[in-house]
């Protein structure tokens, strides 16, 4: 079959781009047996590595378009066709069942009850319709099989498989892009360590500072493991399989977080981070057992033995059969129909849902550093820059996006709106510590948070495709800006805070320039009329759109849309701010402007190749045409949308949402695109306006407004405070409850075991005395019998021939004879 | 007879069971390569070819040979499942029980002649002698095993019994071994003068010598119940008697041992291991079979006279295996301790044939035991024996190894022997604790078997009670000097003027001993594949 052959060729191609990282990693740990540690060969054998990759991934995409005739980008013809079909449908239902009540009664209890204006469904002859719908849900999108199963515990089947559709191809070529770039900047940031003695100038000991010899090739085996893990994710075939490599990013992260192992901040930078994610973690474990209880299934799609886990809570059309009172969700086979177990429909209860989704989304709240557990990223800018520019803005951190949209079929709408406000919330937060921060990096990672909180919004508000775009352009202007101020730090000798730095674009000009592309993508600045910007403002734009139209459909939840709306504008503010503060005006430290440089070529070369994509992956195929939404990088991923968005979407749970449609002309997005763009841009213009009166032009001094509001500055400084409230409601109490436990293991156990061990002792010394006496004496009694008895025996065994001999005439006669006495007669 | 008939005779044979002479040649074939290696190693040393080709290669070639001819006969005979053919006339059979046992003993004697070899006994000189002895005996003994007929028991018995008693005398210079081999010669004649006596009677009696017929004829005999009364059967029961007492001399039970410690304290160490394995399991085959044939036949068993046997036996099997044990305690040369512990093993094994013997005395009546459990008694014993052939063999070329280095054979030059030597220490304890019938040992499992079979036949008749509960209680009384000379090897402090004993374990005498004790252990975790042989070659009889 042509469509498995083509996912064959698919899945070699992206093998190979995954295990390479590995085979990478095993030689550089063992780098030093065949190479010292001056040599750079390690990082080439690295970048080789993800190169390579980067070219399979690259041509697994070409490879995958051509095999479908490019069909994703003339999806929208098709789309626009089915739209309009939905539409007309639609109407005739309506007409058919002119009372909703009416409509409920007369039908299928599982067939009715999402779909709002679903009526469609109801009609006897809308069987054609169905199978149209299903060939446009999944079929012919996704490709996926299973390498190797691991083991089989009952009905649980645990393999490692593989799930490919455009999204993990896109996924892949973005990853495997970056981290070219990001290994090959690596290589002129990690110089220092090209050597036997490296000085730690942060670690202080009592002979000065600390040294210790370099660590160049372990840096890069912790880069490829990182790559490995991170392919490895996205590829995954099921949700088991994406825990265990979850896991491994989360390991390499804390490896390379972690990396100046001796500075004290780092290593509890790096426990920090990890342990926070073990929090989410937990509830994912929980979410995957019950998705295991009930479903039985962690594969995505089908399988030979059975249907997938999307499969079986979406059915073949994305719709959730939901029980009358909407208690439970109906399990659905491959073929529309209901799963059954014991002639009884096999269902999972609606709550128990909610809990599965949220459970695997708290997995995501920790991995993307979302509200509440978005402390540890800021602390893990302890890492090398080349680390953050990977793994804390561009892909790890955008994993937990990317779970939340791979795993949005199990999502009901009560699970979505928690996820949109988690997201709000971040984004929010972030944004207005980052106003305040003066670490370069840590304004990074804080706008890092805040736009990870956009796309989770985006994915809640029902913008999938949104918060998926926005995921992809973020990693490359973000993994940009991050090389930028590495490539800062390196040039001033690593100094981090902008208020010692200004004015050094005339010393840096080629880092200062691409990071101002960076800078105006992020903001989402554009030229007005035309609608022309850099990718940031096209998917900024899609996730304002999606929360707008979202925010008119459930007018309560009005803030969705006002806050990434109010934070769009912030966002620029603070990031013009870094770029003044760093490159524009004045020089304020002069020791480091002097001693500041342009990084070498094999540092600015990436940025330039990231800064190219950073400003035009959301533009169409000329400029003008089809940019953002209508662009090919959007219908790429929006083709992989496993629940259709062709029409409104209204919910049956207790929290009563509607999700907005997003695909066509007619969609509720796109009627409200135009004047979502138009706001968002006045906030981007806004902020960034702002930031130039108050930093470039230096109309008002910044220190006045601090000065005005000083509990608000002091407040944001404290990052809101998290910190100190986490360490007064988890770490001090754990203290507490440990003083305690400490205090009963001495107070209360250790008598206990005292008391039990002196008794002990007591029996056994009893025991003693019996196994002494009792039975030791018989034992002895019986071998010093047997001795005595064989040193007897010994007297028979004379050595004298003749005396042998006459035994054997003795013992026939004897034994006659007992023979004859014994015998009957 | 004109020589057309007896060439015809030659090509078709006998009745339908009897093959050819041809077929029978065929299947002698084994025997008949190791005869034909006697004859080379022979020439070789007429022509002085044992110059340069050391004798050795001849014996262990030939006993490859042999050993691969009798492999291929078992594959034969386990693809085409056909009964048991008799040989020449019905003198010898050829079934999986005869097969088993000729194979074992050319596998045995591989090991033996590889011994030899890493040991330096013989030296160069008499080497063509002893491989000669050593190969004749085995071949007498494979007679042994294949007997059919009362004038072949007799020649397998003499055949393997001539050869030994001279390799017993092999260390000519040494006092104790001629007078040894003395003892051994004059002990043996005495007992074959007996078990002579015993067949003239048996043959007279009942006018075949048969083994097949036997049966039949005594069965008529004690047609009217098994009683003394009848002066046939008196003569019969004497008869039978007799014969066993060439059985109890070459089995050396109690009281037919007196041999047993002097010939192996006298011997060096590897003939006496070879005795101790080779001729006890030839016996031990044709124990089994003169049991089974005299007890019945087609015509149906003879309740009495089998379970008589067994009981016998059974009583002959305590006293064996309590005498054996309880003198070995007092034993300060590890040779003599190791005969004793031979005979005791001896009784051990004794039980499985008694149990064989009192679950068969219920066939025909409403108790009767089914053929499996029969089965059962004789895998038991074969599992034994091969388990036996290891850890004894283990033992004594350890002896043999460490006579090499130390020129002594005392208990008390063992001493701290794992300091110097680990290897052979822990080797020893291995096949010392697999002697005992530890778990996870080789020998558990044969003696789990055996007691198991035992048990079975409990049902049958009290006394295997008895049995038990003193295959048991040597079990336990085993112990004792066991694990005296494993604590004196390991526990010890070694003396500081003791002899130093070197055995690494990358050399060829090291990997030996590896080999072996690793078989020891092998048989004690991975028990069906043997258990399986030796179900099908027991599946001889039923």
């Amino acid at each position: 079959m042509d469509h498995q052959a083509t996912g064959e060729v698919l899945k070699n191609l992206l093998t190979v781009a995954w295990l390479l990282p590995l085979a990478g990693f095993v030689a550089e740990i063992y780098w030093l047996r065949w190479s010292n540690r001056l040599s750079k060969s390690s990082a080439l054998c690295a970048v080789a590595c993800i190169g390579i990759g980067f070219l399979c991934s690259a041509s697994a995409l070409v490879y995958w378009g051509c095999h479908t005739d490019w069909a994703v980008l003339k999806a929208e013809e098709h789309a626009e066709h089915h739209d309009a079909e939905v539409h007309d449908h639609h109407g005739e239902a309506a007409s058919a069942h002119a009372d909703p009540a009416d409509a409920t009664a007369a039908v299928d209890a599982a067939h009715e009850p999402l779909v709002n204006g679903a009526g469609h469904q109801h009609a006897a002859d809308d069987h054609k319709h169905d199978e149209h719908k299903e060939s446009h849900a999944n079929a012919g999108k996704a490709y996926s099989g299973t390498f190797y199963k691991l083991a089989q515990f009952g009905k649980l089947s645990l393999s490692l498989d593989w799930y490919i559709d455009s999204l993990t191809l896109m996924m892949f070529t973005m990853v495997t892009f970056i981290a070219t770039c990001i290994h090959l900047f690596a290589i002129g940031y990690m110089k220092d360590e090209l050597t036997e003695e490296y000085e730690d100038h942060q670690v202080h000991t009592s002979h000065g500072h600390f040294s210790r010899p370099g660590r160049f090739h372990r840096f890069f085996s912790y880069l490829s493991l990182f790559c490995f893990s991170m392919l490895g994710l996205v590829l995954a075939g099921n949700i088991f399989q994406v825990f265990i490599f979850w896991e491994l990013v989360g390991i390499s992260s804390y490896l390379l977080i972690g990396f100046y192992i001796e500075r004290k901040s780092a290593s509890n930078a790096a426990n920090k981070a990890f342990i926070m994610n073990r929090v989410g973690d937990f509830g994912f474990l929980i979410g995957l057992m019950i998705l295991w209880t009930w479903c039985g299934t962690f594969q995505f799609d089908n399988t030979e033995a059975g249907p997938g886990l999307f499969t079986m809570i979406r059915g073949t059309d994305g719709v959730m059969k939901v029980s009358d009172d909407g208690t439970q969700v109906f399990l659905q086979d491959a073929h529309g129909h209901r799963l059954e177990n014991d002639g009884k429909p096999s269902s999972i209860g609606y709550l128990l849902l909610v809990a599965a989704g949220l459970g695997v989304f708290a997995g995501c709240i920790g991995k993307s550093a979302q509200f509440p557990l978005q402390t540890w990223l800021p602390d893990a800018m302890e890492g090398p820059t080349p680390v953050s520019a990977l793994v804390h803005s561009a892909t790890m951190v955008a994993a937990g996006v990317y779970l939340a949209a791979r795993f949005y079929p199990v999502f009901v709408p009560e699970v979505l709106l928690v996820i949109a406000y988690i997201g709000c919330i971040t984004l929010f937060v972030a944004a207005t510590i980052a106003l305040v921060a003066t670490d370069i990096k840590r304004v990074l990672a804080y706008s890092t948070i805040s736009q990870l909180g956009y796309m989770m919004l985006a994915i809640g508000v029902g913008g999938w495709g949104a918060g998926l775009f926005h995921l992809i352009t973020h990693a490359f202007f973000k993994s940009l800006m991050f090389l930028c101020s590495g490539s800062v730090i390196a040039g001033c000798h690593h100094v981090q805070e902008m208020p010692r730095m200004g004015g050094l674009r005339r010393k840096m000009p080629i880092t200062a320039y691409t990071m101002l592309i960076g800078v105006i993508a992020i903001s989402g600045l554009a030229i007005p009329v035309l609608n022309i910007g850099f990718s940031g403002f096209y998917s900024k734009d899609a996730i304002v759109a999606s929360a707008l139209a979202y925010s008119e459909l459930n007018p309560v939840h009005i803030l969705l849309f006002i806050t990434p709306l109010v934070t769009a504008g912030i966002t620029a503010f603070y990031m013009f701010r870094l770029w003044f503060l760093t490159f524009y005006g004045e020089p304020r430290d002069q020791h480091v402007y002097d001693h500041c440089h342009e990084s070498p070529r094999v540092m600015t070369t990436p940025l330039i190749a990231l800064s190219i994509l950073a400003a035009t992956c959301a533009w169409g195929w000329f400029l003008t045409s089809g940019a953002g939404e209508e662009g090919p990088l959007y219908r790429m991923i929006a083709f992989s949308e496993t629940v259709p968005a062709t029409e409104q979407v209204k919910s049956r749970g207790p929290a009563q949402i509607t999700l907005p449609s997003h695909q066509g002309h007619h969609s509720d997005v796109h009627k409200v695109h135009g004047q979502a763009g138009m706001l968002a841009l006045l906030a981007a213009f806004a902020g960034s306006a702002f930031a130039y009166v108050i930093y470039g032009a230096r109309v008002i001094n910044p220190n006045d407004i601090r000065r005005q509001f000083p509990q608000a500055y002091d407040f944001l400084v404290d990052k809101w405070r998290f910190d100190v409230l986490y360490e007064a409601m988890f770490v001090q109490p754990v203290h507490i409850v440990s003083a305690w436990c400490a205090g009963f293991d001495k107070k209360v156990l250790d008598v206990i075991l005292h008391a039990s061990a002196s008794i002990t002792l007591v029996v056994s010394k009893w025991d003693r005395l019996f196994d002494e006496n009792m039975v030791d004496g018989l034992v002895n009694m019986v071998g010093n019998t047997t001795r005595s008895v064989g040193y007897s025996l010994k007297v028979v065994q004379t050595g004298r021939l003749r005396q042998y001999v006459m035994w054997i005439a003795v013992g026939v006669v004897v034994l006659f004879g007992l023979l004859f006495t014994s015998l009957p007669k | 007879m004109d020589f057309q008939s007896l060439f015809q005779q030659f090509l078709s044979g006998g009745g339908t069971l009897q093959a050819s002479t041809y077929r029978s040649l065929v299947l002698f074939l084994p025997e008949l390569i190791l005869c034909g290696s006697i004859v080379a190693m022979l020439l070789a040393r007429l022509t002085s070819l044992d110059k340069c080709i050391p004798t050795h290669w001849f014996a262990l070639l030939g006993s490859l040979g042999a050993f691969i001819a009798v492999l291929a006969q078992f594959w034969e005979l386990s693809i085409d499942g056909q009964p048991s053919t008799l040989l020449f006339t019905g003198l010898a059979v050829h079934d999986e029980f005869s097969v088993f046992f000729r194979g074992f003993l050319l596998f045995f004697l591989v090991f033996v002649v590889a011994l030899t070899v890493l040991s330096g006994i013989p030296d160069q000189e008499d080497a063509p002698d002893f491989y000669t002895l050593l190969c004749g005996a085995v071949v007498g003994m494979m007679v042994m095993s294949s007997a059919n007929h009362l004038l072949m028991l007799f020649l397998g018995i003499e055949m393997a019994s001539v050869p030994s008693y001279a390799m017993t005398g092999f260390l000519k210079g040494r006092r104790q071994s001629s007078e040894a081999s003395l003892k051994f010669v004059v002990y043996g004649a005495g007992a074959a003068g007996v078990m002579l006596f015993g067949i003239s009677l048996l043959a007279g009696l009942t006018g075949t010598a048969e083994f097949g017929l036997l049966g039949e004829r005594l069965h008529s005999i004690f047609a009217n119940g098994f009683t003394a009364s009848h002066p046939e059967a008196r003569i019969a029961i004497l008869a039978l008697l007799m014969i066993s007492v060439g059985f109890a001399f070459k089995l050396s039970l109690v009281p037919f041992h007196f041999w047993c410690p002097d010939a192996f304290e006298g011997a060096p160490a590897e003939v006496a291991g070879f005795l101790s394995i080779a001729s006890k399991a030839a016996a031990f085959a044709l124990l089994v079979r003169f049991c089974m044939s005299v007890t019945g036949s087609a015509a149906g068993v003879v309740q009495g006279l089998s379970l008589t046997m067994g009981l016998g036996l059974g009583t002959l099997a305590i006293i064996t295996a309590t005498f054996g044990n309880m003198a070995a305690y007092s034993q300060t040369n590890a040779k003599r301790m190791l005969a004793y512990s031979t005979i005791a093993h001896a009784g051990y094994m004794l039980m499985a044939v008694s149990a064989l013997l009192v679950l068969r005395s219920t066939t025909g009546s409403e108790l009767a035991a089914s053929p499996e459990q029969m089965k059962q008694a004789i895998e038991g014993l074969l599992y034994y024996l091969a388990v036996y052939m290891f850890m004894n063999l283990g033992a004594f070329s350890i002896i043999a190894l460490i006579r090499n280095q130390t020129f002594s054979e005392e208990i008390d030059d063992y001493k701290g022997l794992i300091q110097q030597a680990p290897l052979l220490a822990v080797g020893m304890a291995i096949c010392l604790f697999s002697l005992v019938g530890i778990p996870p040992l080789g020998g558990f499992y044969g003696k789990f078997f055996i007691f198991a079979a035992v048990f079975d036949a409990t049902r049958v008749h009290w006394f295997m009670w008895v049995v038990l509960a003193a295959g048991g209680f040597n079990t336990v009384l085993s112990l004792f000097y066991y694990v005296r000379l494993a604590k004196t090897m390991c526990m010890d402090v070694r003396p500081v003027d003791a002899r130093q004993v070197s055995m690494p374990s990358n050399s060829p005498s090291g990997m030996y001993v590896l080999l072996v004790c690793g078989m020891v252990l092998v048989l004690g975790v991975i028990i069906q594949p043997l258990s399986r042989v030796a179900n099908h070659a027991a599946a001889a009889f039923f």
